[in-house]
């Protein structure tokens, strides 16, 4: 088996502060992680190779300093590292994200499980999972905690409204790992040391995957950022089912919104 | 000059910080309580490497060198003490001897299991009275045939409860004195005529085991000569500059916990209608603590790169250790005091950082010892010699 | 000027040494190891007078002048300060604040009772909230008719386990800081008091510090202490003499550790002789003595002006508390060194008396606000009045 696992570096979140009275996102310590759902999604990559063996090939768009996310999941067991990185892709919005990555999959075809995070901790857009199934005409289950080898099914436990429930589905597909499912293990020392000394990440640029320029040019325009209202702590109607409805009628009056 | 850590040495550190907050740090109050780091902690670390990290892969080692070695000792100095010395004696003296002076078929044998993990080594020099003079033991390792017999005790000896490799320094020509009557052997500790004497109660690292080790009449192959026959003084002296490196780092660590807890608690604590740290003299101990931390960081560091390029180090790796113990020391009680009475209470994981952190001041080379060693280094460039 | 000893007070340290040799010191690593209240001490104590040391003897006090009592603390202190301690909370904290301040009938029911060790005395004044800042204290006294209400939580009451009477401090009116403060003599056994969670501490184990809830207790209207209001002017003012007693804790503490050191010196031999021959124990040993006798002489000098009634007390407690603290605590950390690594085992007097040390520092007002409390006398006349 097959497996590629998209792996996304982003901003630890922990070192970033939100101030929301000024309006400002303050990054205090700039430390670059794999993001969690991409790490989750990695070990589920990685313990289908445990207990069937599988070649896991983890695949990062991003920036140079990607390579050390590759290196990590390199670490961590992948058995190859592809970092597609290129000036031409810098600031590509995420519908082109997921074409570039989809061409680079098919590169590496054939593959039998495509895996990815289920959202991003960094942006939180939980696009490229959906778009990434489409562009490759793979079947998808989303929100998946755990993977198994049935046969050639493959069985998933996927969230479902926060409950577990369990669906099948046969190879190839693409799986969009939850950050709800198992961590990932610890990387052995001496992995983590083979990882840079000998381990190689290919790069591959736009050209390499036959993009043009035209191609990458964004459909979403960025215009500044606003932060989204202040919520105010909800309200909890208590009493007599027609006594809550008064009370909501007369809230939703008193605040004209009905 | 380029102080930038290895991208490498980046990732491996995380790696052993998430370990030593997530599997440690949770346990690191029992470790103290009920006196024994897990044999659990001791299995996982192995599993990553961390009981092997500076020794070279090809002996089952992590093969992160020195500095790694720091790094690990850092990040779980900073959490639990009681295990960074299970780890120390057992990686940075015990196993360390045999990987600097072994042969190879002894690295094959021994180093390998014990960088694996799979057996635990401790350093046994020690005796009643052979402390700071540890020239002055009397262990005694009579050659019999092909054999050598070994009779005597030591005393304060890490692991000693748990280790099943135990390098021993006795002395195998008395007339020779230090300088070619003493030997290094490796010793199985299941080997007839070994056994563990008194355990010791300690006011801290209390889940770390210190206890005697009794040879009686034990029978050790000349195999397990370690070095050269009749230059044990050299081998353990070498091991114990190593040893002080990390032990420094392991100072870092403790040192750099008890700023942050300090830190957190000059925040959330109120008096006068203030949070403390409004006070200067909360801000002064902060300062003072960060201001060393950062001249011990760039110490430790430093050193671990010399002991790794293979530079001469015995000078700096004291002041490690001299240095390290004593801000270790200073920044925990200023952290105790930080906390007030709570800081006195064994509620708080900061009382028992300050019973932890005194005997880095003692061990390994009393920090007076450690004065000597640089002293005798500085002085010896000037031609001159310094006895103890 | 004179600097000796009158010839009661000669008599008296004779008696105190026997007292502390034969009644005290044996038991004072089983009372640190066991966390045992020090109750047969205390009978001891109470046998000789001195649970009523400094009370007149109509209320069958032993009458001491405040310099034999600091004598008398010293030498308790020498032997254990777990014990010390409690006495001198019960004598200096709790009774000479009822000495001073209480109604004849008061005096007459509790003092005896207090100097025959049927009550021991705790002093109720920190809590959670208010620790350095004592005026910011919560606890609530209401009156209402003959009595008063009292609600609310009192932490690290030393004693409290142990005692019968504390002297609480509650607030009697909403008058910002010490002024809305009184105080109230309150026997354990009222109804709706509760002593709660005793206290674990790094050392002084044999202390008995617990937290004490007040949950509507109803306390009678003459069992409020001096006037209503006057509480915080009670507190300081008793925390004056029994900084006077802790300083003399922190004396024969550390004049404990250091004969420790001395006869380890003396008898522990490292190359080729005792230790006390090289300088580097010499200077510990001398440093530690000259700073034992600058104590002695603070200690003399705050007894002699609490014996005065001289108003020139107040900075001079704090400053004498904070020397000795910190004299004590760095002689104790030079002793332990001298031991090498026997310091850091149990077996040895030195480990207990490092542990105990630490509190000093922290309990009847940290280091910080003794020396804010010193620069602000010294402030005072020149127009700069200073705030907390
Ligand atoms: C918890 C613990 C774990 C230990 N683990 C090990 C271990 O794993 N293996 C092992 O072999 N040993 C171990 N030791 C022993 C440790 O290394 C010794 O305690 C240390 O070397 C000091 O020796 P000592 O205790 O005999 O003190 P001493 O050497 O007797 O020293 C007493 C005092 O004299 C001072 N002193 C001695 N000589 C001089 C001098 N020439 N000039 C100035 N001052 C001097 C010392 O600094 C010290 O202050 C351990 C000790 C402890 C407490
Ligand atoms: C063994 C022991 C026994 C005790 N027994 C009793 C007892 O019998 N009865 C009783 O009432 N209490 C008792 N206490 C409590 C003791 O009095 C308090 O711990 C002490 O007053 C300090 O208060 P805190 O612990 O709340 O520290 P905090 O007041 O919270 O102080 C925390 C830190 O901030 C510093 N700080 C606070 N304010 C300032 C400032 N303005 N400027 C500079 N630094 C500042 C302090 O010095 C300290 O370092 C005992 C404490 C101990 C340890």
């Amino acid at each position: 088996m097959r497996i590629a696992v998209a792996v996304k570096q982003i901003l630890d979140p922990e070192g970033i502060t939100v101030n929301r009275r000024r309006e400002r996102i303050f990054i205090n310590r700039e430390e670059r992680i794999i993001n969690p759902a991409d790490k989750c999604a990695l070990e589920a990559a990685l313990r289908l190779k445990d207990a069937h063996g599988a070649e896991v090939i983890a695949l990062s768009l991003g920036r140079p300093s990607a390579d050390d996310a590759l290196r990590e999941a390199l670490a961590l067991g992948a058995d190859q590292a592809v970092l597609i990185s290129d000036k031409a892709l810098a600031g590509i919005d995420a519908p082109t994200a997921a074409v570039v990555l989809a061409r680079a999959i098919e590169r590496l075809a054939p593959c039998d499980l495509v895996l990815v995070g289920q959202t991003a901790a960094d942006t939180g857009g939980d696009q490229t999972a959906g778009r990434l199934a489409e562009l490759l005409g793979l079947p998808q289950v989303l929100h998946a905690v755990t993977l198994s080898l049935d046969g050639e099914r493959l069985k998933v436990v996927r969230l479902w409204d926060g409950r577990p429930i369990m669906v099948a589905v046969a190879p190839p597909a693409l799986i969009a790992v939850s950050p709800l499912a198992p961590p990932a293990r610890y990387p052995h020392g001496a992995r983590i040391l083979n990882a840079y000394r000998q381990m190689g990440v290919s790069v591959w640029t736009a050209g390499d995957l036959g993009f043009t320029a035209e191609e990458l040019r964004p459909n979403i325009e960025s215009r500044g950022q606003v932060f989204p209202p202040e919520r105010e702590l909800g309200n909890v109607i208590e009493g007599a089912p027609e006594q809550m409805a008064g009370e909501i009628l007369a809230l939703l009056r008193q605040r004209r919104l009905i | 000059m380029d102080f930038t850590l290895p991208k490498e040495y980046e990732l491996l550190r995380r790696m052993i910080r998430d370990f030593a907050r997530q599997e440690v740090a949770p346990l690191a109050k029992r470790i103290d309580i009920e006196e024994e780091v897990p044999r659990e902690i001791i299995r996982k670390a192995a599993e990553l490497g961390m009981m092997g990290v500076p020794f070279p892969q090809e002996y089952g080692g992590m093969g992160a060198g020195e500095l790694g070695y720091c790094i690990l000792m850092e990040e779980i100095g900073r959490v639990c003490t009681s295990t960074a010395t299970v780890i120390g004696a057992h990686t940075g003296i015990g196993a360390m001897a045999i990987y600097l002076d072994g042969t190879p078929e002894q690295k094959k044998k021994y180093l390998t299991p014990l960088a694996r993990g799979e057996k635990i080594a401790a350093f046994a020099l020690t005796e009643a009275n052979a402390g700071s003079d540890a020239a002055a033991i009397r262990t005694r390792a009579v050659r019999d045939g092909d054999d050598f017999i070994l009779t005597g005790s030591k005393m304060f000896i890490t692991n000693g409860p748990i280790a099943d490799i135990v390098s021993v320094m006795a002395v195998t020509d008395p007339s020779l004195g230090p300088r070619g009557g003493i030997t290094a052997f490796i010793v199985e500790m299941d080997w007839k005529g070994c056994s563990v004497g008194k355990v010791e109660d300690k006011m801290g690292i209390r889940g770390s085991g210190t206890s005697e080790l009794v040879f009686d009449e034990v029978r050790v192959p000349k195999e397990n000569i370690l070095g050269q026959f009749g230059a044990g003084f050299v081998t353990f002296m070498k091991t114990l500059d190593v040893g002080r490196v990390s032990l420094g780092a392991a100072c870092l660590g403790g040192a750099q916990a008890a700023l942050e807890r300090s830190i957190q608690w000059a925040k959330a604590r109120s008096q006068f209608g203030k949070a403390i740290v409004h006070n200067q003299s909360i801000q002064w101990m902060i300062a003072n603590m960060a201001t060393e931390i950062e001249a011990l960081r760039s110490l430790v560091y430093r050193t671990a790169w010399m002991v790794d390029t293979g530079q001469p180090f015995t000078r700096y790796a004291a002041m490690c250790k001299l240095y390290g113990s004593e801000v270790a020391s200073r920044c925990i009680s200023q952290a105790v005091q930080i906390y007030g009475a709570l800081g006195y209470s064994r509620d708080l994981e900061i009382e028992r950082m300050f019973r932890d952190a005194r005997i880095a001041e003692i061990f390994e080379g009393t920090n007076e010892i450690q004065r000597i060693v640089i002293a005798s280094d500085i002085m010896r460039q000037e031609g001159v010699r310094i006895s103890p | 000027m004179d600097f000796s000893l009158n010839e009661d007070q000669r008599m008296f340290v004779k008696m105190f040494e026997d007292f502390c040799a034969n009644e005290v010191a044996p038991l004072a690593q089983e009372t640190d190891h066991k966390e045992k209240p020090p109750l047969k001490q205390l009978e001891a104590a109470s046998e000789q007078g001195f649970l009523g040391a400094i009370f007149p003897e109509k209320y069958d006090g032993a009458e001491l002048d405040m310099i034999s009592y600091a004598l008398l603390m010293e030498h308790l202190g020498k032997a254990c300060a777990s014990t010390a301690l409690t006495i001198n909370v019960h004598v200096a904290l709790v009774g000479s604040a009822i000495l001073r301040h209480g109604t004849e009938e008061q005096k007459e029911e509790l003092l005896p009772a207090m100097s025959a060790g049927e009550v021991i005395g705790a002093f109720a004044l920190s809590e959670s909230g208010a620790g350095s800042d004592a005026a910011a204290l919560r606890t609530s006294a209401v009156c209402q008719g003959d009595r008063y209400i009292l609600r609310g939580s009192k932490t690290w009451v030393t004693n409290a386990g142990i005692g019968q009477l504390l002297l609480v401090f509650a607030r009697t009116s909403d008058e910002p800081g010490g002024k809305g403060i009184s105080a109230f003599l309150v026997d354990v056994d009222t109804p709706g008091v509760r002593v709660g969670y005793r206290e674990k501490t790094m050392g002084l184990r044999g202390l008995v510090a617990n937290t004490v809830y007040f949950d509507g207790t109803e306390v009678p209207a003459d069992r409020l202490l001096g006037q209503e209001g006057q509480g915080f002017a009670i507190a300081l003012e008793a925390l004056d003499l029994s900084r006077v007693g802790l300083s003399a804790i922190c004396l024969g503490a550390a004049e404990a550790a250091l004969e420790n050191g001395t006869r380890f010196a003396v008898e522990h031999e490292q190359f080729g002789g005792p230790i006390a021959l090289k300088q580097a124990i010499q200077n510990f040993i001398a440093d530690s003595r000259a700073e034992v006798e600058a104590m002695r002489h603070l200690v003399h000098y705050a007894a002699w002006l609490a014996e005065q009634g001289d108003s020139r007390l107040r900075t001079q407690a704090a400053i004498t508390k904070l020397i000795c603290s910190e004299y004590a605590m760095r002689i104790a950390n030079r002793m332990l060194q001298v031991h090498g690594g026997y310091g850091y085992m149990k077996e040895y007097a030195i480990e207990r008396i490092y542990r105990d040390l630490r509190a000093m520092e922290i309990a009847e007002g940290t280091s910080q606000i003794l020396r804010f409390l010193i620069a602000r006398d010294q402030f005072a006349p020149h127009g700069i009045s200073l705030r907390p």
